[in-house]
């Protein structure tokens, strides 16, 4: 085929040239290919003319929208506080607001919320603020200040309100926070729980250098550690604060009456008078009078709501650290059918099993210990009573289940004695039971804790199980 | 002008084609036979114009529904002032040098922030042709003013001022581009065959 305007002749290339282009005009698609484009724009041209004036109509509504959008966020109140702003006060003029601060914080503020933005946290200094707190690593909580309260959280959703007589609400719907008054924790909310902090007569002092000590010591340390007494002593719950569990709440877990509503009655309300209150018995017990402040808890015990609740665990703590071991278990058994849901029921868990372990029940305690390992994944305590168990197995001799126990602690718990003891008494068991890297392990763990306290029983097992290979 | 020797399937009329009116009328009352015809006479032609602009297989049957949609879609706004073939040449054009551009964005972003070069187009696996394969390569790297107007009027066969219409430029336009157009395409396939070191491409 000729073409005007192409090089005749010899030229090789215009020669492919032409032919190339000859070969490209019969390039059509096959039948199958044809057919299959007139099916799609068959079935498309159908809804295409349906469709035809709804998209116009579909095309201008989101157009609208997408102005009208651009609009409300260009008029926006432009007030989110960046993360090194101290102090900023957020005022909300609108129905609701949302302010995302450091951490990934979520906070939701009412239009009559007032809220300031601190270095560790926030300042709730009236109306409700509700929170979406993202998981916090270890060691750095987020802390919610309110009057004179603070609470603490690793991750969890609440919501903290100040009203206007400055009374203090906290409330959870997901998570775990703990309220503190200074050094006192003052209460420790489950899902579904409210508490609420009644203002002192006088204003509140500016945070005593003890306070301020135990504020840093708290962000340095986990949750479950912050206050060591707690473990055995949770604290009373202030005479001026109240708990009681949301009526509407949608959390309640157990068949807990929704109208169980429960008061700490203050000192002046309750019906003992100051004689028979949590505070003459923490009295009598710093006086040593033991009898004393178990009487004034016993009849405690027989009131309702949390301070009962409180007194049931407390009768058990100074029975136990009588010697009274099985009463102290009886009674925390006790404790356990009157509040199945009860704020200390962990507590009241792990006091059981430490108790029945130092009664050398180990039996008891290990049943109870795997039955908390059971019922409670989420807990914070798991990686402690994890521990417990890899003792009470290798102390009937089980290394296996011990080892197993062992690696759970290690990897439940965030507390590094835990963890350290778990670590050891693991390539401890190993050794034992004859696993060829027991020694690896226990190596592991005086590269980890070079100045641990299981140091010198490391060395020596490590050093006879190597030995012992060698011999062999 | 005219373009001798080369593969017609428009049919050559006047100002819309006696046939392409009957089409049109058919086509603007709904007549699915009309619709059935019209893709039957021009699916071929915008697959292959489509081809030689440098679609790459894989996009090519999507784009020819895409033109065809949108021929549907604008029929009612056609006047009939150019024949019915320039019009939905002219849509496949605007289409081909859209989706061209896409593609070298979509190419440029993924240098930038992906410092990962998208994979280049798979080759055509229906052609069997090494000549067809360079042709591709060589027609790809002209400027799309000037692809337009060659493959117009090369491939397609379309007279001048037809192209001149598609390509929206006056005539003198169109053939000043495509004489840079062969130029190029000359000086390409001599480099190319050159670094190949034979003169002939040959069969694969």
């Amino acid at each position: 085929m000729t073409r005007p305007g192409w090089p005749d002749g010899d030229d090789p290339i215009a020669a492919e040239l032409r032919q190339a282009l000859d070969d490209a005009q019969q390039r059509l698609p096959d039948d199958m290919t044809l057919r299959r484009g007139w099916s799609a724009i068959d079935a498309g041209a159908e809804t295409g003319r349906r469709g035809a004036r709804l998209s116009w109509f579909a095309g201008g509504m989101a157009t609208t929208a997408a102005v009208a959008l651009a609009c409300a966020a260009w008029l926006w109140p432009r007030n989110v506080e960046s993360p090194g702003m101290t102090q900023a006060q957020a005022q909300a003029p609108t129905e609701m607001r949302r302010l995302t601060l450091e951490g990934g914080v979520v906070a939701e503020l009412q239009h009559t919320s007032k809220m300031s933005i601190e270095e560790s946290g926030a300042r709730v200094e009236g109306g409700t603020v509700r929170f979406k707190v993202p998981h916090r690593r270890p060691g750095h909580p987020f802390v919610v200040r309110a009057d004179r309260f603070r609470v603490v959280v690793i991750g969890t959703r609440f919501g903290v309100g100040v009203a206007g007589d400055r009374r203090v609400d906290v409330d959870v719907d997901e998570g775990v926070v703990e309220v503190w008054n200074g050094e006192a924790r003052v209460a420790r909310l489950e899902p579904g729980q409210r508490w609420s902090g009644q203002p002192e007569a006088e204003s509140p002092p500016a945070p005593a250098p003890t306070q301020v000590a135990a504020d840093k010591a708290l962000e340095k340390q986990e949750l479950p550690q912050t206050v060591p007494a707690d473990r055995t002593a949770p604290r009373a719950v202030e005479p001026e604060t109240t708990l009681q569990m949301r009526s509407d709440s949608r959390h309640h877990r157990s068949g807990r009456a929704a109208t169980s509503i429960a008061m700490i009655e203050s000192p002046s309300r309750a019906g003992g008078g100051a004689a028979e209150s949590p505070r003459a018995a923490r009295d009598a017990l710093a006086a040593g009078d033991a009898p004393k402040a178990l009487e004034i808890y016993k009849n405690l015990a027989q009131k309702t709501g949390p301070v009962a609740e409180n007194a049931s665990y407390e009768i058990g703590r100074i029975q136990s650290e009588r010697g009274q071991y099985a009463a102290a278990v009886a009674t925390w058994r006790h404790y356990r059918s009157d509040y199945p849901n009860g704020i200390l029921r962990v507590e009241t868990d792990v006091s059981i099993i430490e108790t029945l372990a130092r009664a050398g029940e180990t039996d008891d305690a290990l049943s109870e210990a795997i039955d908390f390992l059971r019922r409670r994944p989420d807990s914070e305590r798991r990686g402690e009573i994890a521990r417990v168990t890899g003792d009470l197995y290798r102390g009937r001799g089980d290394c296996r289940h011990a080892i197993g126990a062992y690696q759970l602690a290690m990897s439940a718990s965030r507390a590094r004695d835990v963890v350290e003891a778990a670590t050891f008494h693991r390539g401890e068991c190993m050794v034992r039971a004859g696993d060829g890297g027991g020694v690896d392990a226990l190596r592991g763990y005086l590269r980890a804790y070079p100045e641990g306290r299981f140091r010198r029983q490391a060395t020596e097992l490590a050093e006879q199980a190597t030995s012992k290979t060698a011999g062999k | 002008m005219n373009t001798p020797g080369v593969l017609r399937s428009v049919p050559a009329a006047g100002k819309g084609g006696g046939a392409d009116l009957d089409i049109l009328h058919g086509c603007r009352h709904g007549d699915r036979g009309a619709w059935r015809t019209l893709y039957d006479r021009y699916a071929p032609i915008v697959h292959r114009f489509l081809a030689t602009f440098g679609v790459p297989p894989e996009e090519r049957e999507d784009a020819c529904q895409e033109v065809f949609v949108a021929v549907y879609r604008s029929l009612s706004h056609f006047r009939g002032d150019a024949r019915l073939s320039t019009w939905i040449y002219r849509i496949a054009a605007r289409y081909a040098s859209r989706a061209s551009r896409r593609r070298r964005v979509r190419t440029m972003l993924s240098n930038m922030l992906l410092r990962e070069p998208l994979p280049p187009p798979a080759p055509d696996a229906s052609e069997k042709s090494e000549r067809l394969r360079m042709l591709d390569e060589l027609v790809a790297r002209l400027s799309p003013k000037k692809k337009l107007v060659l493959v117009l009027f090369e491939i397609e066969g379309l007279p001048i001022e037809e192209v001149a219409k598609i390509a929206e430029c006056p005539e003198n336009t169109a053939w000043s581009r495509l004489h840079y157009a062969r130029a190029e395409l000359m000086a390409m396939a001599r480099k190319r065959l050159k670094s190949n070191g034979n003169g002939r491409v040959g069969e694969s």
